[in-house]
């Protein structure tokens, strides 16, 4: 049996790593309800986002939270550029086009990274991770807790955005329907550059909150293209809240299974609830039926 | 003047020049092992294995529609399944259930097979973006339990291969194993021609076009999904123990990772997806391409792969193939039409597809 401190300490664990998997979600869940495409190398933008914040502390002590910022910026940058020259070629294309666009990009994205950094793993290592506040039940520690309450403000302003703003509500009605929404006005070729701009922004933030808490190394692009795509079907797609709570769920369920299984079932235990899921439910558990497409 | 010339209604393969340049690239295979180094042969080997996986994964892919991001997983199973049954002591198997290499690699892929063949229905609940999904997420969670598996798969150590071929002082190993693999990939080769120029090629193509039209016809979408995959998976695995039994090495990294996955896909988008001579044809360019490119550009040699994949998806989508017939191939008395027209169904009857397996 595991002593119950641990399996706490665990849930406690996966929830405040929850937050980072859900912002990662968000960015692939946004592309794929608005685009309808499945951005293959979400998971490497969110390794390149980890990679810049790495670089700027390392290079000038900025921690990551701030470095997020820069890495967003530089993601949006890549986002735009992406849809401009190469996407807009495939998009609307049937699947099979945008999907090989995206894995070439993240084979490119993947060998940048060998180049730069060469194969070893790096985290921004803040030199803080002692400190915390025990709970009793569970130690809450002060980098997790920073990362996921950074975590849910960004959902949040990404929620507010959509919800309030008037280019928001122009790619809330594109993602439901792209040719009213075109004779309403809207510049629909604009709402997907933006589009893939915030979602690829969201990846590099995630991966600059990842990189002060885990080792990067250039190939978890793969891993967490897996996970944040776990958790879209999980939480559904276009659904900001279920996004946050199938994040918290896949950590929480992550942890436990690293915990009861081995740290060598990390990884699998999460890739089995999202085939499960995937199979049983495949619109999400708290999916409304898809934000976007068809 | 064209190199080849085409009868609207005839098969390019009846052309008599095609089938003479055939048999002297038969010839010349043939001839490998025999007239040029050990290190030639094993490159050359290494190129019909592309060929094997390009042209499976293009049945499934290019043919039936169904974008897999989990070939490697067959690859990779059938590889441990033969190295298994050709030196169970490894893995703690008794043993007195050691096979001969040739058995034991086609077992491999017969397992690689009957593993798609447990999992097809379960995968192919799920459609498009969710198949592709789905297979990769398949993929790494048999790549992630053989690598924890150590006493099955020697971990991150890798497991040695052993075989008896018998062999004499003529031919070594290697010799060997290429004729094997050679006859394997020309096998690959013609059952996927049989497959996708009969009737099931017919069901295939039509839910590749549109499932739900072909389905109201009459056509059974899953049965001709898992006749793909099934074929795919078979041809897959026997590539994987193939060049287990010639590397004599493996381990999870090196036959299931992501990278098998990654070269099937590339050498069908720079032969050309849907087509038939393009998985072969772009299985050369990338053999050429995986040996040279580090040569000459060192380290970016991905990069340069990756941004090969999306030129030639966007601008070139037909591929080498595309170039080839249009360069290449005349066809003779088609007044402009189309040069697929010829590979359309020419007299339409859903009947065709259905009465056949």
């Amino acid at each position: 049996m595991v002593a119950g401190e641990l399996i706490s300490q665990s849930i406690v664990n996966g929830i405040l790593l929850g937050g980072i998997y859900a912002v990662a979600a968000l960015g692939l869940s946004l592309v794929f309800g608005i685009m309808d495409i499945v951005n293959l190398a979400h998971g490497h933008m969110l390794m390149v986002g980890a990679y810049v914040a790495i670089l700027v502390f390392a290079a000038t002590g900025i921690t990551p939270l701030v470095g997020m910022f820069i890495a967003m910026g530089l993601l949006f940058a890549l986002g735009v550029v992406l849809q401009k020259v190469l996407l807009k070629h495939v998009v609307g294309e049937g699947i099979e086009q945008p999907i090989i666009v995206l894995f070439g990009l993240a084979l490119i994205l993947q060998n940048i990274g060998q180049l730069v950094l060469g194969g070893d793993a790096r985290t921004a290592d803040l030199g803080i991770p002692g400190s915390g506040i025990d709970l009793g039940f569970a130690f809450l520690s002060l980098p997790r807790t920073v990362t996921f309450v950074v975590a849910v403000v960004l959902i949040a302003a990404t929620w507010a955005f959509l919800q309030y703003t008037r280019t928001g509500q122009a790619i809330r009605a594109t993602a439901q329907n792209r040719t009213a929404a075109r004779y309403m006005g809207i510049d629909t070729d604009r709402i997907y550059v933006l589009t893939l701009g915030i979602g690829t922004a969201l990846a590099g933030a995630a991966g600059a909150l990842l990189s002060m808490l885990f080792p990067i190394d250039p190939f978890v692009g793969w891993s967490y293209l897996l996970k944040a795509f776990a958790v879209v079907v999980l939480g559904g797609v276009g659904s900001i809240l279920g996004t946050l709570v199938g994040g918290v769920v896949l950590g929480v369920s992550e942890n436990l299974g690293a915990l009861y299984l081995g740290g060598g079932y990390r990884n699998v235990v999460s890739l089995l609830i999202f085939l499960g899921v995937l199979l049983l439910k495949p619109e999400g558990l708290f999916g409304s039926g898809g934000g976007g497409g068809e | 003047m064209s190199l080849l010339e085409r009868h609207p209604e005839e098969s390019l393969l009846a052309n008599r020049r095609l089938q003479g340049i055939l048999g002297v690239v038969l010839l010349a295979l043939l001839s490998v092992p025999f007239v040029t180094t050990d290190s030639l042969t094993g490159l050359i080997l290494t190129g019909l294995v592309f060929v094997m996986l390009g042209v499976s994964w293009n049945l499934l892919a290019g043919y039936a529609g169904q974008i897999s991001l989990g070939h490697a997983a067959f690859f990779g199973m059938g590889a441990f399944i033969a190295a298994w049954l050709t030196t169970p002591t490894a893995a703690g198997f008794p043993a007195s259930i050691q096979l001969p290499i040739l058995v034991a690699v086609v077992l491999g892929g017969v397992a690689a097979a009957l593993i798609s063949l447990v999992l097809g229905p379960i995968l192919f609940r799920l459609s498009g973006h969710y198949f592709a999904i789905g297979t990769l997420a398949l993929a790494a969670v048999i790549e992630l339990v053989m690598l924890d598996q150590r006493s099955l798969t020697g971990g991150s150590t890798g497991y040695y291969v052993q075989g008896d071929l018998g062999l004499n002082e003529f031919v070594t190993h290697g010799d060997v194993m290429f004729l094997l693999t050679l006859v394997a990939t020309i096998l690959t080769i013609a059952v996927t021609y049989r497959i996708v120029s009969g009737a099931g090629g017919l069901g295939m193509k039509a839910i590749h076009d549109d499932e739900e039209a072909a389905s109201s016809l009459g056509v059974n979408p899953l049965k001709y999904k898992m006749y793909a995959f099934v074929v795919s998976s078979f041809f897959a695995g026997l590539a994987g123990g193939l060049y287990g039994h010639y590397t004599l090495y493996i381990n999870p990294q090196s036959t299931l990772a992501v990278t098998w996955t990654i070269d099937s896909l590339v050498i069908v988008i720079l032969g050309g997806m849907g087509t038939f001579a393009g998985p072969v044809l772009g299985a050369g360019l990338f053999l050429l391409l995986d040996t040279g490119l580090a040569a000459i550009v060192g380290s970016v040699a991905t990069t340069v792969e990756g941004a090969l994949i999306i030129l030639f998806i966007i601008y070139l989508p037909q591929g080498l193939y595309g170039l080839a017939q249009d360069y290449l191939v005349t066809d003779v008395d088609a007044g402009g039409a189309d040069p697929h027209a010829a590979d359309a169904t020419p007299d339409g009857d859903p009947d065709v597809v259905t009465d056949e397996d």
